[in-house]
């Protein structure tokens, strides 16, 4: 529909327009800077970066240079997929259970599980190595996993609690009254309305776990080095560039991985037509 | 698939007996539903009736089975089925909105309760395609609900429940949502299913002319309790309660004494017969629908003079509000063609004779 603007609205258009810009500029632009960064052929990190070349992705890429960085990235992706994972189940099943419980009970569930998006993280660190030297194991990838499903079940709680407004009671009534079994319902109604619910959780999950700092500070040893921990030592000691390369390579597979998504939900939006 | 409804050749079934027995259902301690019992005869539709928050909706989601009555008993032809899950009640639901399967097609939400039951795809596709044809929406059998009007979506909602044959089917105020030519529209397409299937029905709703319209008994819910249970004409003509009464269509309510004669003396100012006999001195109410108001230019000793403040055309009819002497209000419908006096000088106001006229006391 066309039309005609008045003064007023070209000027909440522009403010709007600025403020958007500015957004943008604040939550894009540093990323941006360390992709320049990563193509310096100098090895320091300053901005604007020296030349161009691609030595510090080939030094990044080299087994010889960069194998501890490699292990520690295998490590986050292995925490991540498993956190996110599980995550994905525990948290699916507790929106699905809190879905019909307003009352104390649900109400406490619900708080347990968002909690640890407002607990400070470097607590629950502590909390979780003073436990498990108490227990006496020895912080594995498992225990890793497990302190990180923590920090991450709430984004898939979110996530499935929102999509699963969408469902209302009379959809589960009326399948039932066609005489669907539970089992059935579930399958063809409960789970298609979720999907894109659980799918966003898992991402989210899997991307918090990948750049969890705190936690992993407490729970990662020599043997389970974790990638942001690893970068953030690496800058430490030496403002070593293979860093801004690292970030380079995390920012390209971050986004395609959005994009990945987007397509797999639109897809399974599609395939359960 | 049909557990009760006989399936003939072409797919229509015949409507089973609906029985509610002494039914009472609670909210933590609200009584939602408090001793309702009713039967419904095979092909029969009744219209439940009430306004906003009487238990009608409570009512049939306890005969569907999503809600487990405190007391009493459900049977469905005859067989007690309070004890059995929704699907197998041989019972049929429409939803005020709806409730189509957001992620499926028209098509495939037809189809739902058949592939639920595990029949056969090519029996699946045949009846989908029968009851797409029955409700007019072959053309839109790949659109998803939200591709749809809400007339459509409405059609896609009864040939769902339709498609599973059940022998009773249920409407939570289906006419709600649509705007008023719709409204009409759909009245006459339920009929007109219900009628092929011999559908037995239950309507909700808490419009009066709806259930005039559509059902062959009305039951009128107050607070959780049947507060009148009939035939239309019946429930109109002769309510049993105030209640009822100014539920079920306009009416007047004139206030009144009986005399040592037995009359009633209006407080407007006429003397009329009662419907029924009361004890003298008793305080009454009498009711007189707006089209049972007579107007005349003279007195006499059963009219009570008004004065005309507003005449609205209505079509073929013409609505008029009087002042009766004390300001009390009354309301006149009569055709535009009828003679009559005319409305700027004094009037007076009599009974239609042979008029239903109901009287309650004072404090009912
Ligand atoms: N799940 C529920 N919990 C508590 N009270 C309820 C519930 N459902 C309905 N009620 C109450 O029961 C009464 C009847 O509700 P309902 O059957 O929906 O009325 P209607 O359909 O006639 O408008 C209302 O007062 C409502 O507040
Ligand atoms: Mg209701």
């Amino acid at each position: 529909m066309r039309r005609i603007h008045a003064p007023a609205d070209a000027l909440y258009a522009a403010v709007v327009g600025l403020l958007g810009l500015i957004a943008l500029a604040i939550l894009v632009g540093p990323v941006l800077v360390v992709l320049a960064v990563s193509f310096t052929s100098e090895p320091s990190l300053r901005f604007p970066p020296q030349g161009f070349s691609l030595r510090w992705y080939a030094a990044l890429i080299d087994p010889a240079q960069s194998g501890h960085i490699h292990e520690a990235a295998l490590n986050s992706v292995t925490v991540a997929l498993r956190a996110a994972g599980v995550a994905t189940l525990v948290s699916g099943a507790a929106a699905l259970w809190l879905r019909t419980r307003s009352g104390p009970a649900g109400r406490a569930v619900d708080l347990a599980f968002m909690s640890p998006l407002v607990l400070p993280m470097l607590s629950f660190g502590l909390a979780a190595l003073i436990l498990l030297t108490t227990i006496r194991v020895r912080p594995t990838l498992f225990w890793l996993s497990a302190g990180h499903l923590v920090v991450v079940a709430p984004y898939v709680l979110r996530t499935t609690a929102a999509s699963l407004s969408q469902l209302g009671q009379p959809l589960l009534d009326s399948s039932a009254s066609l005489g669907a079994s539970r089992l059935y319902t579930f399958r063809r109604i409960t789970l298609p309305i979720i999907a894109p619910g659980l799918a966003a959780g898992a991402f989210l999950a899997f991307m918090a776990s990948m750049d969890n700092v705190p936690v992993s500070l407490f729970l990662s040893s020599a043997r389970t080095d974790m990638l942001p921990i690893r970068l953030w030592g690496m800058i430490e000691s030496s403002l070593d560039v293979r860093v801004a390369a690292a970030s380079g390579v995390l920012v390209v597979s971050t986004t395609l991985l959005l994009l990945a998504m987007n397509r797999l939900v639109n897809l399974s939006r599609r395939i359960s037509r | 698939m049909a557990d009760g409804g006989a399936v003939t050749e072409a797919g229509a079934t015949h409507g089973v007996s609906l029985e509610v027995d002494a039914v009472s259902h609670e909210f933590g301690a609200y009584r939602a539903l408090d001793d309702v019992s009713l039967r419904v005869e095979p092909g029969e539709v009744m219209a439940l009736l009430g306004p906003s928050g009487c238990g009608k909706t409570t009512l049939l989601r306890v005969i569907a089975g999503f809600l487990a009555q405190s007391r009493g008993a459900v049977s469905v032809g005859g067989v007690r089925v309070d004890r059995l899950p929704p699907g197998r009640r041989n019972i049929g639901i429409v939803f005020q909105n709806y409730a189509l399967f957001p992620h499926l097609t028209a098509a495939q939400n037809v189809g739902y309760g058949l592939a639920a039951r595990g029949a056969a795809r090519a029996e699946i596709a045949r009846r989908t395609r029968q009851f797409l044809e029955v409700v007019r929406m072959e053309a839109y059998a790949e659109r998803l609900p939200r591709e749809l009007s809400g007339g459509q979506q409405q059609r896609i909602a009864l040939a769902r429940a339709l498609c599973v044959s059940p022998g009773v089917l249920l409407l939570d105020e289906p006419f709600a949502a649509l705007d008023k030519n719709l409204r009409l529209d759909m009245q006459i397409e339920i009929k007109r299913l219900q009628r092929r299937f011999g559908l037995t029905a239950i309507l909700v709703t808490h419009d009066q002319e709806e259930a005039m319209s559509v059902a062959d008994r009305v039951a009128v819910m107050r607070g959780g309790r049947i507060e009148q249970l009939g035939p239309p004409a019946d429930v109109y003509d002769r309510p049993e309660t105030l209640f009822v009464n100014n539920f079920i269509g306009s009416t007047n309510l004139l206030p009144g004494a009986v005399a040592a004669d037995g009359s009633v003396r209006l407080a407007a100012g006429a003397t009329v017969a009662p419907p029924r006999p009361a004890p003298a001195g008793a305080r009454v109410v009498v009711s007189v629908r707006p089209e049972d108001v007579t107007l005349h230019d003279a007195p006499a000793p059963d009219r009570f003079p008004a004065r005309c403040r507003l005449s609205l055309p209505l079509g073929a009819v013409t609505v008029l509000d009087l002042e009766a002497e004390g300001g009390a209000a009354v309301k006149v419908v009569r055709l535009r063609s009828a003679e009559g006096p005319t409305l700027d000088g004094p009037l007076w106001c009599g009974v239609r004779e042979g008029a239903r006229v109901s009287m309650f006391a004072e404090d009912s």
